[in-house]
């Protein structure tokens, strides 16, 4: 590589692009990662006791996480309700991916793309704010059901988990989008047209030639979405409640409300070994690698 | 099995574009029948109309002499050979195969007989646990022949199947083609733009342009006998005389054509004396013979001289006339070398009328790469 590349754009040019990407991963990704593993296997010390014969190599902090069973309930729940969010995400934007990929003219898929990408140039925070009033106690989507006469008292929808796994899909829609777009959109139509004509019905063309051409779009789909649910911080605190908390939250209260960076570096470490076991998993179940992925 | 295709009528329109006007057609059960066309004359458009991709604007579509005008596409007696054969690329030779099978709801071991069975048919036998990437352009075309019929289409649609393969194969492939159609009986409809695909395999061709059908015929007939100008330029090489009629006495007609002398050809036009009419001299129908035979009527300067192999072909400018092309076999070709034929010396020419074919009507059809004007090069 290092002979493409200096063929490419000469010795001190190759030594700069080497030099750069090196202080990036070093300095930006290594380091703040290795202070918190580091963070994480030593106690909480004021900082005069620093260095001193309290500071030792500890798992304290691990096992506090493991011997408190209500932070271990919600470490499960939110590994569960993120499979959910991925799952719902996924059923949503297949559809949608198709019908952008296959069925759509371009002017209707531009003018989808575009309405789909609209509400991202908004903030995130404002996003999920504009779901709270919608879903308020109050809101819009109460009156409407209520209008329509499926409800006859408003249903509390920010009370439990129905208002994090709305807004959750809503959030990470577009990552879920793309990739089945990208993948379903390289499917020779003619597959399609074949399997028409030997006589399968949509249900089978579906599950026999685009879903297996479309893994690897749909595995990174999946990973990204996971990814971004299970490492949520704003709407589960916003859109949630007390009883619906996610694990990004314990790791906020233990850094900025309990002070104890320690024991948050710990929970932090978790839940990133969480997400690389849970894409471990995918792409072993999806038989993709980490270059179909890349893709 | 009942094998009958029957267009009444049908017609497609694209908004305010007009894919195919209002056509009807009867294909035989069992026939071997081709659209032969230029791209864009609609003929892509009639076979996915007989497959089901697409609905007629207007008509019926009946197969078997069952209406399948609305009928969806999985539930047709139809299958088709895409142009590209769209063999399922994640699948094995057998997975492909029988993927028809399969949809139909048939056991595991029937799927395997019948798949089996098939790869003898197309001479493949034994590579069913191939994936398909491993095959080789005519093997991947066999399969593709093999998974078609193996949910045992009453009627085969053929889409350019073969233009993705070399000359030898192409040609292989033509044989082997109608070797199966034959055995297996099955009405096979086939799309080209390639005449020599369409005369050497099929029974009957409808040749196309602009939506329309233009004449259907047997090939010999309609390389004999074109109806119209479309199709006496289009399939085969044709030298055009535009010109009127000076006499007409049986089938034989009489036209001046700007030449010293009138020329004649046979029609089955109604044509009467001064209207317009063109006659058609195929490029093989020249008798071109050396300067001092008189008994040849027409002489010409030789332009050009291109070897073809088993002919040379002649460029020559007619005297007070237009050029034409002449196909010379290669036997007389050999005095070429005594200069008779050499670029720059004249010859004499002559044509046998009763080969020669005059259609009503002096105005140019719609100009393919094989058809040289004549009139233009004059």
């Amino acid at each position: 590589m290092w002979q493409q590349l200096r063929n490419r754009f000469g010795v001190p040019l190759t030594m700069a692009i080497v030099a750069l990407l090196g202080i990036w991963l070093i300095v930006m990704v290594l380091l703040p990662q290795w202070q918190m593993i580091d963070y994480s296997f030593h106690p909480s010390l004021l900082p005069a006791e620093r260095g001193g014969e309290k500071d030792v190599w500890s798992l304290t902090n691990y096992a506090t996480f493991f011997n408190n069973d209500i932070h271990l309930a919600i470490f499960f729940k939110t590994i569960w309700s993120s499979v959910l969010v991925t799952l719902l995400t996924l059923i949503v934007s297949y559809p949608l991916a198709y019908y952008l990929a296959k069925v759509a003219t371009p002017g209707q898929a531009a003018l989808c793309l575009l309405l789909l990408i609209i509400p991202f140039w908004i903030n995130e925070i404002l996003r999920t704010f504009a779901w709270y009033i919608i879903f308020a106690f109050r809101g819009p989507l109460n009156e409407l059901l209520f209008a329509l006469g499926l409800i006859d008292r408003p249903i509390r929808f920010l009370n439990g988990d129905i208002g994090v796994l709305v807004g959750m899909v809503y959030a990470y829609i577009l990552f879920m989008v793309f990739p089945l777009y990208n993948a379903i959109e390289s499917l020779d139509s003619n597959q399609i047209r074949a399997a028409r004509d030997l006589g399968a019905g949509w249900g089978r063309t579906h599950r026999r030639i685009v879903i297996p051409h479309a893994k690897p779009g749909i595995a990174t789909g999946c990973i990204m979405t996971f990814m971004l649910a299970a490492g949520s911080y704003a709407v589960p605190a916003l859109l949630g409640s007390p009883g619906s908390r996610w694990f990004t939250q314990i790791i906020y209260n233990w850094f900025f409300e309990g002070g104890d960076w320690n024991q948050g570096a710990a929970y932090a470490f978790l839940l990133l070994v969480l997400c690389i076991v849970f894409v471990t998993v995918i792409m072993r179940i999806f038989k993709v690698g980490l270059g179909d992925i890349a893709k | 099995m009942d094998g009958r295709v029957s267009l009444r009528q049908v017609a497609m329109r694209f908004g305010d574009f007009t894919a195919i006007q209002p056509t009807s057609l009867e294909i035989e059960s069992g026939e071997f029948f081709s659209f032969l066309g230029p791209s864009g004359c609609g003929k892509t458009t009639l076979l996915n109309m007989i497959s089901g991709f697409l609905t007629p604007s207007e008509g019926s579509v009946t197969i078997g002499g069952t209406d399948m005008t609305r009928v969806p596409v999985n539930r047709r007696p139809t299958a088709m050979i895409f142009q590209n054969l769209a063999l399922f690329p994640l699948m094995s030779v057998y997975q492909n195969i029988e993927f028809g099978l399969e949809v139909r709801g048939i056991d595991r071991q029937a799927r395997r007989r019948r798949a089996d069975e098939l790869l003898e048919l197309v001479a493949l036998a034994g590579s069913g646990d191939k994936p398909v990437a491993d095959l080789s352009g005519g093997q991947k075309q066999r399969i593709a022949i093999a998974r078609a019929l193996a949910v045992e289409p009453r009627v085969l649609l053929l889409d350019e199947p073969l233009s993705a393969l070399d000359l030898k194969l192409r040609q292989h492939m033509r044989t082997e083609l109608k070797a199966i159609q034959r055995k297996t009986g099955i009405t096979f409809i086939y799309i080209t733009h390639d005449q020599g695909e369409a005369l050497t395999m099929s029974d009957r061709v409808a040749v196309m342009s602009e939506g329309r059908i233009r004449q259907v015929a047997d090939p010999m007939t309609l390389y004999r006998q074109p109806k119209t100008d479309f199709v006496a330029n289009f399939v085969g090489e044709n030298n055009r005389f535009p010109g009127r009629v000076v006499s007409r006495e049986a089938g034989m007609v009489t036209l001046d054509v700007g030449l010293p002398a009138p020329l004649a050809g046979h029609s089955t036009d109604p044509l009467e004396p001064g209207d317009e009419a063109t006659l058609y001299v195929r490029p093989e129908q020249w008798r071109v013979g050396p300067a001092d035979d008189r008994r040849l009527p027409l002489s010409g300067v030789i332009r050009t001289e291109h070897f073809e192999g088993a002919w040379l072909t002649l460029e020559i400018a007619l005297e007070h006339g237009p050029t034409i092309r002449a196909h010379v076999p290669h036997a007389a070709a050999g005095k070429s070398l005594e200069g008779q034929f050499a670029v720059g010396s004249v010859c004499r020419l002559d044509y046998s009328p009763n080969q020669a074919v005059v259609l009503a009507g002096a105005e140019a059809g719609q100009p393919s790469e094989e058809a040289i004007d004549v009139a233009a090069t004059a």
